[in-house]
């Protein structure tokens, strides 16, 4: 695929996503790194065109993603993989199902004192497609 | 100490840090809001008169045995390199141009013409400058491993050599910055993993390969009898980009009027504490147009901190926002001619490479703090994240 890291797909078969770890899942310094070097939050590898978010429908509807960005196939595998685990990709609880935008750009948005929920957020600005996608 | 102790905001109240943060948001908010064609038009025309520039000086080398000729063609691809490098390659992989969704202009695929590769930049510049910007043995950008430039930095009598060094990095700027990410200081205390310092390695032994053979082998090559002239020309369009971008990346950080500081917790940082570090930590200069495009839009250094994915062509018109913000905030705005500000930095190089007692600080003055291990910690020697806000505090340097 056109999308796929370097590296291929199964050196991280077994293992958590890059960017997870902590509370509700999610690594702040690694989502950091993802969001600034412009790595997947799946398998840490630099990220290719189209980027792809992870996220409930919920996520989607608000257009603001807590887990980073990632290759497309990364996404598709993590879903396959992790998607009825909680607290992986960034869900307190996996979803029934999840939804995946793919984008050319994102806005990474850090988080404000006032935030109940204090974890930065990622907001697609350029949305090529937007589907559905279940474990 | 926390962010609102340090004497530049001890007189802001936490709803006045939130108000100016929400200010800021605002000009972003707007900014994102309008950017569109115009936008678009002017990198996809910047990057037609770059490499239209880079074609015209490859040309005229072949004419290169002719010595108008040969500077000619230096000069116009010393030109196009500056370009490349400052004001298209840099802010393209900040992701400033992702929005267009242009196959091409995007920030997962963009390799610049220097000799680090861009996987690498966007991890020490992007990720540890950008979010460590100005944190005493976090951000190696100060003073690139080589230099001392903050008092804290303990004194060696290695650092007598810093003129020399300066003048070294200077002139072969894009050799250090080609392995600024590898963290030397890293390798030299054995604590570099071995793999990632592999694939590192082997990432810039195929980027100097495909460099070195481009300027000083394929079009050399091309010119034929004027080889060596055009190799020399190569060399020396590669000498003026160095300096270039070493003189405008040093008044980024390094004028009397930016701060550094001392981690004590980063985590929690709000992001209004964040873009308040980002106005302290940076200092713009001034110039018109023309020098602004030359320099990649960092004279306005502060705005690229603030919001460094925002398209650089909107720096100039940002500035006039930010700027009366602080003042109406109370906040210093560092800016100044460009001469005055490399003068600074200059001034610090020379004075740090002496023991603290034989010079006085210059910058603004914050409580002194102990001296800072040399080098650049990883992210599992951070401290422990505390649950309050606020942990930056400034420290006075040269």
């Amino acid at each position: 695929m056109i999308d796929m890291p370097a590296g291929g797909l199964g050196h991280f078969l077994g293992k958590l996503p890059f960017a997870s770890r902590g509370d509700l899942g999610l690594d702040r310094r690694k989502v950091t790194q993802c969001a600034l070097s412009r790595i997947c939050g799946v398998c840490g590898e630099s990220l290719s065109r189209p980027v792809a978010f992870l996220g409930s429908t919920e996520e989607a509807g608000r257009n603001a993603f807590h887990f980073p960005p990632t290759h497309l196939a990364c996404a598709e595998l993590a879903v396959a993989t992790w998607g009825s685990d909680h607290g992986v990709l960034g869900q307190g609880h996996p979803p029934a199902s999840w939804a995946l935008v793919t984008t050319s750009g994102f806005e990474y948005v850090r988080p404000e004192a006032e935030w109940v929920d204090r974890r930065a957020v990622f907001e697609p600005n350029s949305v090529i497609e937007e589907r559905a996608l279940t474990p | 100490m926390a962010i609102a102790d340090v004497k530049e905001y001890a007189h802001l109240t936490e709803e006045e840090v939130a108000e100016l943060g929400r200010e800021l948001d605002q000009i972003r908010v707007e900014i994102e809001e309008s950017r569109g064609d115009a936008d678009a038009a002017y990198i996809n025309r910047l990057i037609t008169v770059q490499r239209t520039l880079a074609a015209a000086g490859r040309v005229t080398l072949f004419a290169s045995r002719w010595k108008p000729a040969f500077f000619a063609g230096a000069g116009l691809l010393a030109v196009a390199k500056i370009l490349e490098n400052m004001e298209i390659g840099h802010n393209v992989m900040h992701g400033q141009w992702d929005w267009m969704n242009d196959p091409e202009i995007h920030s997962s695929n963009w390799e610049w013409d220097t000799a680090q590769p861009a996987e690498q930049w966007k991890h020490s510049h992007n990720y540890i400058h950008h979010q460590f910007t100005n944190v005493l043995g976090y951000d190696n950008d100060i003073g690139y491993g080589i230099l001392r430039m903050a008092r804290e930095q303990k004194w060696h009598p290695a650092n007598l050599g810093q003129p020399v060094y300066n003048a070294l990095l200077a002139t072969l700027f894009q050799w250090g910055v080609a392995l600024h990410d590898l963290d030397i200081e890293a390798i030299r205390k054995r604590e570099k993993d071995p793999k990632v310092m592999k694939k590192q390695l082997r990432q810039i032994w195929r980027k100097v390969r495909r460099q070195v053979g481009k300027d000083y082998v394929f079009f050399p090559a091309l010119t034929g009898p004027a080889f060596v002239q055009t190799a020399a020309a190569n060399a020396l369009a590669n000498l003026t980009r160095n300096l270039w971008s070493y003189m405008i990346i040093f008044c980024g950080h390094f004028p009397d009027g930016a701060l550094h500081f001392t981690e004590e917790e980063i985590e929690d940082e709000t992001r209004s504490e964040w873009y308040l570090r980002q106005v302290l930590g940076a200092a713009n200069f001034t110039g018109g147009p023309l020098l602004h495009i030359m320099s990649g839009n960092l004279g306005y250094q502060i705005e690229h901190h603030l919001f460094p994915d925002l398209p650089s062509n909107r720096y100039g018109q940002i500035s006039e926002r930010v700027r009366p913000l602080c003042e109406k905030y109370g906040i210093p705005y560092t800016t100044g001619p460009l001469h005055r500000q490399y003068g600074q930095a200059l001034r610090t190089i020379l004075k740090l490479s002496l023991p603290n007692r034989f010079t006085t600080s210059d910058r603004r003055d914050g409580p002194h703090s102990p001296e800072i291990p040399r080098g650049r910690r990883a992210d599992d020697e951070r401290p422990v994240r505390r649950t309050e806000t606020g942990g930056w505090t400034s420290r006075a340097t040269a």
